[in-house]
């Protein structure tokens, strides 16, 4: 029996990948000879704000609303998480699992409450609640404890390795972990199970899927909480690192917009690419001397060139 | 029915007439939002509790009204207008944030109250009051930045005069990048002298969503300070310690310069050792009578010890100001500068404060800070020697 051969044809897309994919090693390369340091901090850097971007690419992707207060639940998380450590003596890679559960809990109530309603109305109505409602939790947060920071001591966070006449922190490679999981658990979840498929359909096309059966609103509603149980695990990791005050998730809320805007709705892989390519030049301009000041500068350059090209593509095509 | 009505409503009127007659109104502000402020609010109410306790001043109650200025010029401006056209208070009193204080200036020169300032380092505050006589109600407590950079590079070279063992030759500045790091870099240059090697780097404060001092611990780790400064906010300190160790940076002196520490860092190990700079320590409880009865009063009152300078300073500035009015016999404006401007107020901070001119200003209370250093998980004054409380650990240990 004459077996048919299969010709692959490369396509343009895969001649795109290779050639990123090539260029991206090669300037790994370049950046590791010149300061390993800042091959090892822009990654760790890049999984901090994937990390954090991606429950709200799922929410963007899925419900189709922008969460201004993203940041706001990755703040609350990460106080709840400090209580759960002082007054419980849970160590916050303890606690994240019933902190993420009561943040899915409390995302679903916000849902139910809030989200839902304005589902229908026009799109500024809605970040205008979102944005409210990370001021609310903000607020909330600075009445009750006042601004001043807090801090977890933890030993294992100053662990670090040497590379030659070069020492590094390594333990903010559980960011880059736990970018990971979240994109790698959420395509498994969308494309692997019920629900995930039935958000995903959603997702697509919500009046379709109403119409074959699919529960729209429950979706949403589990999608929601989903999102912010994850960004729940995020603030216990966040405050592993990092001090907290009540609006210590401001700039995360507005970075993750502009990685999620760049990426491409509902663009997960596309937020792991920007988030590399924004940390490795971030970190890379911090060790430049005469660019220091500018490093805050190059993140909002670089997204406003891809919504350009982008842009300019689209206009062509 | 009508009669009793209006015989109650007369009763009511004298008894607040009354009661404002026995009453010396003092109108402060502050932003409550942060920990140093609210520090600040409640031991100055303590102050004024022990200071009615005791009968009050020159027959009178003192009322302490508090406007929460939320770090804001404009509703600094407004609390100010409250303060004098609602309360009617008799002497403002507070401040913290130099930006606020500095939109206050035109109001303030408007009304001419007397005004205890217990905040505002900056010199553009003291440039926007102006020279005496118009400024002459202003009764600055804060030292201005400039004392505080003069005060620090006096100190260092008074330790290493004292502490042959302590040699400084190259200070690194990391400094958060808004207007605080920037002129706190400049001020270094400018204010240390011409003794030492410079450099510096700046770094995204986590305040402003930054997360990674990699950059300017790697640039300090290639210069090779004798004195590393880090001057940015409360959220950075141990983060970059963290960082620090992790990088395996360790100078001989570690300091931190923010205008506030978070609550709880002198219980992390890797704070042992650290320098900083500030106006109080509790470690000045072992040695002055007047910081540990405050200390105690403070934490007998709210359940918690005072963390911030701010909280004895405030405090100080109450006994102050009531003093001034007990000698003035009133808070008639022209006696009562006169009578702060006799002041000499033992204060928990250490010093004696009086009064005396500035750059700019008549009325500058306290000229210098103090050098600071956690050991065994307390702070302690290492200069000026005239307060100092232990001697300072010369090199830095290896981070815990």
């Amino acid at each position: 029996m004459q077996m048919k051969r299969k010709t692959i044809v490369p396509t343009t897309s895969s001649t795109r990948a290779l050639v990123a994919g090539s260029a991206g090693l090669v300037v790994a390369i370049a950046i590791f000879l010149w300061k390993p340091t800042v091959l090892v901090y822009g990654l760790q850097r890049a999984g901090l704000y994937a990390a954090i971007a991606i429950p709200m690419a799922l929410v963007l992707g899925i419900v189709h609303i922008v969460n201004l207060s993203h940041g706001e639940f990755m703040m609350v998380a990460a106080y709840l998480t400090y209580f759960a450590a002082k007054l419980l003596g849970l160590d916050p890679l303890v606690a994240m699992v019933p902190v993420s559960i009561v943040m899915s809990v409390f995302g679903f109530a916000v849902y139910r409450l809030t989200i839902r309603r304005a589902l229908r109305a026009p799109e500024l109505n809605q970040l205008i609640l979102t944005f409210g409602l990370g001021i609310a939790l903000s607020q909330s947060i600075n009445l009750l404890f006042t601004s001043q920071s807090w801090n977890l001591s933890l030993d294992y966070v100053t662990s670090s390795a040497t590379v030659g006449n070069y020492s590094f922190g390594t333990y903010d490679f559980v960011f880059v972990v736990a970018a990971i999981v979240f994109a790698g658990g959420l395509r498994l979840f969308l494309t692997r199970t019920r629900m995930g498929k039935a958000a995903l359909a959603v997702g697509q096309n919500p009046r379709g899927a109403a119409i074959v059966g699919i529960d729209v609103d429950r979706a949403y509603a589990f999608v929601f909480s989903l999102s912010v149980g994850l960004i729940g695990l995020m603030g216990a990791l966040f405050l592993t690192k990092q001090a907290i005050f009540p609006t210590v998730g401001g700039p995360y809320t507005m970075k993750s917009f502009c990685l999620v805007a760049m990426a491409g709705v509902g663009n997960i892989t596309g937020v792991l690419w920007g988030s590399l390519a924004l940390g490795l030049a971030e970190v890379a301009m911090t060790n430049v001397r005469a660019l220091r000041d500018w490093s805050s500068i190059v993140f909002f350059v670089i997204i406003i060139a891809t919504i350009l090209v982008r842009a300019i593509r689209e206009r062509k095509a | 029915m009508k009669k009793i009505f209006v015989t109650l409503a007369i009763l009511a009127l004298a008894a607040a007439g009354g009661f404002g007659q026995g009453v010396i109104k003092i109108g402060a502000h502050w932003p409550l939002a942060d920990q140093g402020s609210v520090e600040a609010s409640k031991a100055a109410q303590l102050a004024v509790d022990e200071i009615n306790r005791a009968g009050g001043v020159v027959g009178k109650q003192l009322q302490l009204i508090v406007v929460d200025d939320e770090g804001n010029g404009a509703k600094g401006v407004a609390a100010l207008e409250r303060l004098v056209n609602v309360d009617k208070v008799d002497v403002l009193f507070g401040g913290y944030a130099s930006g606020v204080e500095a939109a206050m200036i035109p109001s303030l020169k408007k009304y001419g109250i007397v005004t205890v300032a217990t905040g505002a380092a900056s010199s553009v505050v003291e440039n926007g009051l102006g020279p005496s006589p118009g400024s002459d109600f202003y009764f600055h407590l804060h030292p201005w930045d400039y004392d505080q950079g003069m005060s620090y590079a006096q100190g260092w070279k008074d330790i290493q005069a004292k502490y042959p063992n302590v040699k400084i030759r190259k200070i690194f500045l990391a400094y958060e990048e808004g207007p605080f790091g920037k002129s706190s870099w400049e001020g270094i240059k400018s204010q240390y002298g011409d003794g030492y090697e410079y450099d510096g780097a700046s770094f995204k404060s986590a305040l402003m969503g930054g997360s990674d001092y990699s950059g300017v611990i790697q640039a300090a780790k290639d210069f090779g300070p004798d004195l590393f400064i880090w001057a940015g906010y409360a959220p950075d300190a141990l983060p970059l310690q963290q960082q620090a160790k992790a990088m395996n940076f360790n100078p001989p002196i570690f300091l931190g310069a923010p205008p506030a520490w978070p609550a709880d860092i002198g219980s992390s190990p890797l704070t042992e050792n650290v320098m900083s700079y500030g106006m109080w320590a509790s470690g000045l409880n072992d040695k002055n009578a007047q910081s540990k009865k405050f200390y105690e009063a403070y934490q007998k009152a709210y359940g918690v010890a005072p963390t911030s300078y701010f909280a004895p300073l405030s405090y100080s500035g109450i006994y102050i100001l009531a003093a001034a009015i007990e000698k003035a016999g009133g808070v008639q404006k022209d006696k009562l500068i006169a009578a702060l401007e006799q002041t000499r107020y033992v204060s928990p901070l250490g010093e004696t404060i009086t009064f005396s001119p500035s750059n700019v200003i008549k009325h500058q209370g306290i000229r210098h800070q103090k050098i600071l250093q956690w050991q065994n998980g307390k702070q302690q004054i290492i200069w000026p020697f005239d307060y100092s409380t232990t001697t300072p650990v010369f090199p830095k240990p290896a981070w815990e």
